[in-house]
């Protein structure tokens, strides 16, 4: 049998017949996908699980800036530490026993009133899980030194005097044990229950049915927040949580509405478009987030003074920031944020200048630094920006002679490797993010030799000096004494130049126009929901 | 029947062991330290220390895949070092919506392909066969990550007509969870809105998903049809005056559908391959998203658990596909 079995009139019929029942069927189906006036929906991206006493990133900073509270909490840009559930605090003058007075009044989202039983067991639960946000307070605080001394008054006993407790007050937030205990299996603390659950008394309550991990979560307002709602008359009523994956599907739901805010990490070559829509535009915040490029100090030619400085002259920062970020950040030549105190503004950072970089390789080559060796520079693939920063720095490295080669990475690899100085990358690219507002977040735990094995303490850099100076700088407990030792700190590390700091980031996030009152904080990075009202 | 059921459900399970076998050793060669994982960023070395003695972490390979082995015949899969949550659990509320996903573009595919097919094989050397072969080379050869986002450009973004992203829209409650499928649950529960808002989320997706196997079942029906075509009993009903409807569609069609079943077996794998890309551009909480996000984090129970589903699901689908053509050609199960 040859030639067309079906006429070709029936064959065109059922294909024009296919077309339009389905342009009929999509067309019967034409409606807005806008959110309503009160219902938020954000694309910021989810913590891994809703427990704020075992994840402590900065997704989980925004989740629990509205679904918890805590004693002191981050406010305003630059950050304050502002008094919260806690109306004020005293401290000895050895730094070793700190009292909170609590606020009265305040109540859990089952009702409950907050006490300060309710401080200690949120204290001892985050000690007994021993998870990240407990970082900051293992050392320094035992179980049983956290007491309430009144109803309203809880005191904690450090074992040392460590000046960054009170900045780090902010990261623990308080649960209301009356929710958690009926939850607990096997003595976990509730681990499993609160992963999934909400035990707060934050201005917005986690509805449990409305949670999948990082898919989607949806919280509702509480009306019977410590605070009050007088400040803000039209309140955000439903926050729906829907992360966007994709930058393409995120700035097309910013663009038709589906979508009131992006998360804070925008691709700067999106600003122009989003800015030209009639319905959102870019808001540009600076933040504390330093991006580094790592050098393994123990690994020649790093081991070398000279070869460390080649490397630091031969990234070209401003080509970087103006080129490749569109100008979206700022130089920042210190290990640490330039808007944070504790720098030394008088020393002068690294330029780019591959003649200064030619001299210092031919010093190390001198020195028997093995600067022909090929060296690695591990990036995280998914990252597009530390990859064209990675070729930009390859291509510069080429010309004075250095072979170096770009390997793309994922973050738990990066990190375990960093583990050890036999298998921390020759050079690798990260951020340091603000987990507290305080020098120890960043200089203190990147050159104390005590931190050795933690990624943030990855370039193995070793100065006894240094050392005296941060571990003083941690026990001393006024600002106004601790400034000096960190700015002269920060002097020696960048004489030793053990890494090369590029930037400080600035924050782009697509927002809806109609979204009015938004306060911003470099800690949460402005997804405190409380304050914003939403227009129409 | 039973025999031939038996005899292949038996033949999987070695198949499976040796699934989880592999993948166990090779997650192992990944550089990558579950301790670190759990314990967070901002984790000191005391705290992953004592995380790796916890979990078993620092204990010869071959006693962590013993109890591991022993955990999964009791169907403890574990516990994510991402979400902390145990993975049979974050398994069991993502698994429906890829699920739904696949059997929808599956059957998009097939309910589609086929009809097309067999217009193609009618129409040989017209012009409904050219275009046909065409679209089925542009169906394989065009990337699912720019098809998608040509249709959200289109059908969201242009005529507003279908939802960008997303199970269901943010508004819209969620009826109470029964099946685990936004569509059952929302019909069990009365919820006619949300069942026609989740219709209208599947659609983008779903057809994107399809593309691929859709021009794959055309080509592979096209190809049987035309071989049927040429076949005896073809002349010899034809000259015995059967009906060209009942001619074409039933004893052509049922002779000519065999390779294609096969394919369907095939494509159901590449559907789940593929639904981790169309899943991540349309935000669809399923488990390829899942997946994703643990092979960045490192989620070692979570790739383990994942992979030994997805082996399992893929060969309770071929054991299907192979009664299938048992039932289309009983010579085979006979033989088998």
């Amino acid at each position: 049998m040859s030639g067309p079995v079906l006429g070709r009139r029936k064959a065109g019929a059922l294909a024009a017949g296919a077309v339009i029942a389905g342009t009929v069927a999509a067309g019967s189906l034409r409606t807005a996908s806008a959110a309503d006036a009160s219902t938020f929906v954000s694309g910021f991206g989810l913590p891994a699980n809703l427990d704020p006493h075992q994840v402590y990133d900065v997704p989980m900073q925004a989740m629990m800036l509205n679904a918890y509270d805590n004693l002191y909490r981050y406010q305003n840009d630059p950050p304050q530490i502002v008094p919260w559930l806690a109306e004020s605090h005293t401290v000895t003058p050895d730094g070793l026993v700190w009292e909170f007075k609590l606020r009265s009044g305040i109540k859990f989202h089952d009702g409950s009133p907050m006490t300060s039983e309710d401080v200690v067991y949120s204290f001892r639960r985050m000690l007994a899980l021993g998870l990240a946000p407990a970082g900051a307070f293992l050392k320094i605080l035992k179980p049983e030194s956290v007491t309430a001394v009144d109803p309203l008054t809880v005191r904690f006993k450090l074992e040392t005097a460590y000046a960054p407790f009170f900045a780090a007050i902010p990261s623990i937030s308080i649960v209301n044990p009356r929710m958690i205990e009926p939850n607990v299996k096997n003595s976990d603390w509730g681990k499993s229950w609160l992963a999934s659950n909400g035990a707060g008394s934050g201005s917005y309550r986690i509805i449990p049915a409305g949670y999948r991990p990082l898919e989607y979560l949806d919280m509702e307002i509480f009306d019977d927040h410590f605070m009050g709602w007088s400040h803000n008359p039209k309140p955000v009523r439903k926050l729906a949580c829907r992360p966007t994956r994709e930058t393409s599907t995120r700035v097309l739901a910013l663009l038709n509405g589906s979508l009131d805010c992006t998360d804070n990490n925008l691709p700067a070559d999106q600003v122009a478009q989003i800015n030209a829509s009639k319905i959102a535009y870019v808001q540009k915040d600076m933040v504390m987030r330093i991006f580094i490029i790592r050098m393994n100090n123990t690994k020649p030619p790093f081991d070398n003074l000279n070869a460390r400085l080649c490397f630091a002259h031969a990234f070209n920062y401003m080509g970087f920031i103006n080129d490749i970020l569109g100008g979206y950040a700022t130089r920042d030549p210190y290990p640490m944020p330039d808007n944070l105190w504790g720098i030394p503004k008088d020393a002068k950072g690294y330029d780019y200048d591959l003649k200064k970089a030619k001299e210092y390789y031919a010093k190390a080559v001198a020195q028997g630094a093995p600067m022909k060796r090929p060296v690695e520079l591990h990036v995280q693939s998914e990252n597009e920006q530390s990859v064209q920063g990675a070729q930009l720095f390859q291509s510069d490295l080429a010309q004075i002679g250095i072979n170096m080669k770009v390997v793309g990475n994922i973050w738990p690899n990066l990190t375990a490797a960093a583990a050890k100085p036999d298998t921390t990358p020759d050079m690798w690219v990260h951020w340091v993010s603000t987990y507290f507002v305080d020098p120890e977040n960043w200089v203190g735990q990147m050159y104390d030799s005590q931190f050795h094995g933690t990624w943030k303490a990855s370039a193995y850099y070793k100065n006894p000096e240094v050392d005296t100076l941060l571990r003083k700088a941690r026990t001393t407990i006024k600002q106004e004494d601790r400034e000096p030792l960190y700015q002269e700190a920060i002097r020696k590390i960048m004489a030793d130049s053990p890494d090369i700091w590029v930037y400080n980031s600035m924050q782009l996030q697509g927002l809806n126009k109609r979204i009015k009152g938004r306060r911003f904080c470099t800690v949460g990075q402005g997804a405190e929901m409380r304050w914003i009202t939403l227009d129409g | 029947m039973l025999r031939f059921v038996l005899r292949r459900c038996i033949l999987v399970l070695p198949s499976l062991f040796g699934l989880l076998v592999v993948t166990f050793l090779l997650i192992r060669v990944v550089p990558s330290d579950p301790a670190m994982a759990l314990a967070g960023d901002a984790a000191t070395p005391e705290q992953i220390e004592r995380l790796r003695q916890q979990y078993g972490f620092d204990r010869p390979i071959w006693e962590q895949f013993v109890v591991y082995v022993g955990k999964v015949a009791t169907l403890d899969l574990g516990e994510s070092a991402f979400s902390r949550r145990p993975v049979a659990v974050d398994i069991a509320q993502r698994l429906p919506a890829t699920l739904a996903l696949t059997f929808c573009a599956l059957a998009i595919s097939v309910f589609v392909g086929v009809p097309l097919g067999v217009i193609a094989g009618l129409t040989h050397n017209a012009w409904p066969d050219y275009l046909l072969r065409v679209f089925s080379v542009l169906g394989i050869a065009v990337a699912a990550f720019w098809f998608a986002i040509m249709l959200q450009l289109l059908f969201s973004m242009e005529l507003g007509w279908l939802p960008l992203r997303g199970e269901l829209s943010p508004t819209m409650q969620r009826p109470p969870r029964v099946t685990g499928f936004m569509v059952a649950d929302a019909l069990i529960a009365g919820r006619f809105d949300v069942v026609t808002d989740a219709l209208r989320h599947l659609v983008l997706p779903a057809f994107t998903l399809s593309l691929g196997g859709l021009a794959t079942i055309v080509r592979f029906t096209r190809a049987g049809v035309l071989d049927t075509l040429q076949q005896d009993f073809v002349f010899y009903e034809r000259a015995m005056g059967y009906r060209r409807h009942r001619l074409i569609w039933i004893y052509v069609l049922r002779n000519s559908v065999t390779a294609t079943v096969t394919q369907i077996g095939l494509l159901f794998g590449g559907l789940i391959a593929g639904g981790v890309v169309v899943e991540a551009i349309f935000d669809w909480p399923g488990i390829g998203s899942y997946t994703v996000q643990a092979i960045l984090t490192g989620d070692r129970q979570v790739m383990l658990a994942v992979t030994l589903l997805v082996g399992t699901v893929y060969a309770v689908v071929n054991i299907l596909i192979d009664l299938v053509h048992g039932l289309l050609d009983p010579r085979l199960m006979e033989r088998a």
